[in-house]
């Protein structure tokens, strides 16, 4: 130990003695303040004894007790502040003295400050030399022109030093082999020599390594706490609660697989038959089809225009077998649904007409023609109101009966029994739905106060329930009883259509915003479910009578498929499946496809296309 | 041969020797030929027709197609065997039959309307049904003879009614349906002929079907017909002019009014058969005691005519638009539908109801599909696509297609077993003929 001091102390003495010679050649020329001192020092210490840095990292305790010896003079700490202190403290004269000191208490701090780092990396700002120029952050170009380069801690100028001309650096370039590691410090005005450790440094750091090179980034870890006969653990304090409850955020958290939230629905494969694929097309009409509808066997279909014209079209084949032109757009058509009274009702403009298609055996057609056959009637002794309403007369033209409505008739619906039939007019407020007979060639409006604008009715497939939609509700009537037994509360902005599933207690509602409304009346007046799947306007619903099927169709020029199965059991739900969505038609002035039926007996689905043509999807 | 024995080759090389069931002149030396592997019915066709050109000098090549194992190759032999997983160390028998397709295309007979049915049961002549109500005999290809006039709507289906024994052999029958309801019964003598088409009015007219009528066939002896229709009944008829239905007085009045203004008996069902609760769109007779139907309401059965019991009762699940009784033993089962694929059954297979055969290259509903009346193997289908097709229960691509109609095509028969006829909406009777099956 003694022997190391020794030498640690005679190395210190050779470089002071080098030191004190520098600096009194420094001296002479300028003044003590403006020479930098301690980064030199240390550079010459990194360069020229390495290993007696490394060395002096572990000898800290003697370091200091060499600072104390060599500042006993000054007696005082070796942080930069106390060595400025110091330095105010100091006079002009014994300059050469200060320097000494100066140097050493500058050098010793800057020293300690290196082994800090080699142990531990200091970051701190107050471990740096402070420069000699006080300036600060600002642009040096301000002094550019003038004589000193900033002022020392005293506020004295410092004096810039004599440039060194092009020649002379190049030749001290050329003669110091050194040379490359010189770096102008502007700010200080001084040239630094970095070190071969330096450079070193920056080398490393260049390639993005550690810039020392025996630190070891990836050093085995050491497990300090763990051995083996460790008896108890670091911590002895029982697992927190909070370690097997949720936190805050994660008990809000839904911890739910989403696709164990999806509905169990059958597969499609299990559900056919249902229409998939266009065979056949119906073409023939010059303008868009507004309604189809089927025959009670499903031999023909009847379709109205707005070319004016109602063609019936044989379904195997696609041949048109008749055409009547009416002359006026037709709304709506409707086979009577009985299956020995083929009358085709129809509405177009203001009027419906009853058409008789010809046919049905001879005794059917007799029936038919007597059906069919209206009397003059004597208008002014007809005191009954409602021949105000309607006027049914014979229309020879097209071998039937034309029955003149007083306001555009927008829909046609029959009853089973194929005896009564309704009609409604949108505009015709409170006489807007009347029902007709057709046996007794008389008309009545129903007995209801309407709410709202009729959209279309319906008649219930068992009992004598009737169903009117305005634009918003479906209200239930009993015909019998004569009073409203319910109101199916949509919440959809308009209502275009509606069709009653055969069973009578379920009932789809389609809307004009895409919405389709499926009604459990036995469950609710809200709706059962609301499907959203058309883009556009739903022109029309229509419900299978046999199979578990029902479509919609849509200005979107698409037709979907929906198994919609209604159970015998009342405490199952009806379970509705979407199966397909038909594609085919076009879209003709914005307008898709503009009704769509099933076939009464197969599982096929007629759609009348805005684009004048009908197709049968099949199985 | 000199190709025999050959070893130096890059491709493959397949013993074969050609064998055929085809008369002598079409017989190659049924000596073993090593013949490339890539070849493909074009190759091997030419290589016959070269074999018999050497054999004889002015010798016409003709198409032939070609089977091995009983299947026909529709692929280079190489992927055949693959396929097939037949070895070719072996010499590969291969044997040879003339093509089965149209090689000529008649002159089509031009009808008023849509031609929905058509029967060439008889070699003499062919009998097609009208959208516009008439019945028409043709000679051949645009030689119309007769007119059957009478109905008052379409005539939805035709069938020649084989002539009885005891009569002479120029005096035929035909029974047509119609969508009016009711089915009429025709005779005229093929020996006839004319400039003009000849009128000639139904000797009996069949009432009782409650709806259009669809579909008719005779008994292979003639002494009845079998109807089915839209109301979902299957009635059995008497032919005879003389059954006791028809009241005597027109029988009488018939006698004494001499051929010009023959006189129509009216003739009741012989029985109905009950069951199928659709349209019965299509029955077949093909021996006297059972009669097939196929039906909308998706299946097939088969009756027994004595009882009136459905004896076999097979559900498909399509719409039945056509059927036909052939093949095999005459008793496979051919069926179209309201889907583009025809199905085969072999009602004979035990436990199940699956189809044996499934043609699928038709894109629209079947409307006709046609046993060849001599081969086991050979089928013809009409279907709303407008193309007839050929086919072979050998092979699952088409023989033929046949695509001289330009709209849908409504009915398809077979006609002196090498020709096909087919009407369709374009109004026209197609006859392709020389189909040498």
């Amino acid at each position: 130990m003694k022997g190391r001091l020794k030498e640690r102390e005679s190395k210190l003495k050779t470089k002071e003695e080098k030191i004190v010679t520098e600096r009194e050649v420094d001296v002479e020329e300028e003044d003590a303040h403006e020479i930098p001192s301690g980064s030199d020092y240390s550079d010459e210490d990194f360069d020229e004894d390495n290993g007696t840095l490394t060395e002096s990292g572990s000898e800290q305790s003697e370091f200091s007790e060499d600072e104390e010896i060599d500042n006993t003079s000054d007696g005082d700490g070796s942080t930069d502040g106390d060595y400025s202190l110091q330095d105010h403290s100091g006079t002009v004269d014994d300059i050469s003295q200060q320097d000494q000191n100066d140097d050493h208490s500058h050098q010793e701090p800057k020293e300690s400050d290196e082994d800090h780092r080699g142990v531990e990396e200091s970051d701190s700002s107050e471990d740096e030399v402070a420069p000699l120029n006080t300036v600060g952050d600002v642009p040096l170009e301000w002094y550019r022109d003038e004589e000193h380069i900033g002022y020392d801690i005293s506020g004295k100028k410092i004096k810039k030093k004599e440039r060194q001309d092009k020649l002379d650096s190049f030749l001290a370039s050329a003669d110091d082999s050194k040379n490359w590691r010189k770096i102008y410090d502007e700010y200080n005005d001084e040239e630094v020599e970095l070190t071969k450790h330096e450079t070193k440094l920056i080398s490393r750091l260049l390639k993005g390594k550690a810039p020392h090179a025996n630190f070891d980034p990836h050093a085995p870890y050491v497990d300090w706490f763990a051995w083996e006969d460790s008896k108890h653990p670091l911590s002895n304090a029982p697992e927190p609660k909070r370690r097997f409850i949720p936190s805050k955020w994660e008990s809000k958290k839904i911890n739910i697989d989403p696709e164990s939230l999806k509905p169990k629905l059958p597969s499609r494969k299990d559900l056919k038959p249902y229409p998939t694929t266009c065979y056949l097309e119906y073409r023939g009409h010059k303008g868009a089809v507004l309604s189809i509808s089927t025959e009670a066997s499903g031999e023909w279909i009847a379709s109205g225009s707005s070319d004016g014209t109602i063609r019936v079209w044989e379904v195997e084949t696609g041949r048109c077998l008749r055409v009547w032109e009416l002359g006026e757009a037709v709304q709506h058509v409707a086979w009577n649904p009985s299956s020995d009274l083929p009358i085709l009702a129809v509405s177009a403009g203001q009027d419906v007409f009853l058409l008789n298609t010809g046919f049905g055996n001879e005794e059917e057609q007799k029936r038919i023609k007597e059906l069919l056959h209206v009397e003059a009637r004597t208008g002014p002794d007809d005191s009954n109101n409602t021949a105000s309403i309607v006027s049914w007369a014979q229309d020879d033209k097209h071998e039937g009966v034309r029955i003149k409505h007083f306001k555009t008739v927008s829909s046609v619906e029959w009853h089973r029994k194929g005896d009564y039939f309704s009609t409604v007019m949108p505009s015709g407020e409170s006489r807007a739905i009347l029902i007709h007979q057709l046996s007794k060639k008389i008309s009545q409006r129903i007995p209801f106060k309407l709410h709202g604008l009729p959209v279309s009715s319906a008649f219930h497939p068992t009992r004598s329930v009737f169903f009117v939609s305005t634009k918003k509700n479906v209200r239930v009537y009993d015909l019998v009883k004569q009073k409203s037994v319910k109101k199916l509360e949509t919440g959809l902005r308009e209502v275009s259509s509606i069709a009653i599933h055969p069973g009578g207690d379920n009932v789809i509602v389609g809307s004009r915003e895409g919405k389709l409304c499926w009604f459990d009346m036995d469950l609710s007046s809200q709706p059962y479910r609301i499907l959203k799947c058309h883009p556009k306007d739903i022109t029309n619903v229509a419900f299978h009578r046999s199979y578990p099927l029902f479509a919609s169709c849509s200005d979107d020029c698409t037709a979907y498929v929906f198994h919609g199965m209604v159970y015998s059991d009342l405490n199952q739900n009806p379970l509705i499946v979407p199966l397909e969505i038909l594609r085919g038609h076009t879209s003709s002035n914005g307008r898709g496809v503009m009704d769509c039926k099933f076939h009464p007996r197969q599982p096929w689905l007629f759609t009348a296309g805005a684009d004048s043509v009908i197709r049968l999807f099949c199985h | 041969m000199d190709i025999n024995g050959d070893v130096e080759e890059f491709s493959r090389r397949i013993q074969v020797r050609f064998i055929t069931k085809l008369k002598s002149p079409l017989k190659v030396p049924s000596s073993s030929i090593a013949l490339p592997s890539n070849l493909t019915r074009m190759g091997l066709s030419a290589l016959i027709n070269n074999l018999l050109q050497a054999g004889n000098a002015d010798w016409k090549p003709e198409p032939f197609d070609f089977l091995i194992n009983g299947e026909l190759v529709r692929m280079s032999l190489e992927e055949f065997l693959l396929a097939k997983g037949i070895s070719a160390e072996k010499i590969l028998e291969i044997e040879y039959i003339k093509a089965v397709a149209p090689r000529r295309e008649e002159e089509s007979s031009l009808h008023d309307d849509w031609v929905s049915a058509a029967d060439g049961s008889n070699p003499e002549f062919i009998v097609t049904g009208c959208y516009d109500g008439l019945g028409r005999i043709w000679k051949a290809a645009g030689l119309c003879s007769h007119v059957l006039e009478g109905h008052s709507a379409a005539v939805t289906s035709v069938s020649i009614i084989k002539p009885k024994g005891v009569e002479s052999s120029t005096a035929v029958s035909i029974a047509t349906a119609s969508k009016d309801r009711t089915l009429r019964l025709w005779k005229f003598d093929v020996e006839e002929s004319f400039d003009h088409p000849k009128k000639i009015r139904a000797y009996k007219i069949l009432t009782g079907h409650n709806a259009s009528v669809q579909s008719v066939t005779a008994q292979p002896s003639g002494d009845m017909v079998c109807s089915g229709s839209w109301d979902c009944r299957i009635k059995l008829w008497q032919t005879n002019e003389l059954d006791k239905g028809g009241d005597s007085v027109s029988i009488k009045k018939r006698k004494m009014d001499n051929e010009d203004e023959e006189s129509q008996s009216q003739g009741e069902a012989v029985s109905t058969l009950v069951g199928h609760t659709q349209c019965v769109s299509s029955v077949v007779w093909p021996e006297s005691e059972s009669v097939y139907s196929a039906s909308w309401d998706h299946s097939i059965r088969r009756w027994d005519v004595e009882t009136g019991k459905d004896s076999l009762n097979m559900f498909c699940g399509k719409a039945i638009n056509c059927l036909d009784i052939g093949g095999e033993g005459s008793s496979l089962i051919a069926a179209g539908g309201s889907d583009s694929i025809i199905r085969i059954w072999d009602p004979r297979k035990p436990g199940t109801l699956a189809p044996i055969f499934q043609f699928s290259s038709h894109t629209s509903w079947i409307s006709a599909c046609k046993w060849h009346k001599k081969s086991w193997f050979h089928l013809a289908s009409a279907s709303y696509d407008g193309k007839v097709m050929l086919w072979d229960l050998r092979t699952a691509w088409p023989l033929a297609v046949i695509d001289s109609h330009k709209d849908k095509v409504l009915c398809a028969d077979w006609w002196r077993g090498d020709s096909v006829i087919s009407g369709g909406v374009d109004s026209k009777l197609c006859i392709s003929s020389a189909i040498s099956v």
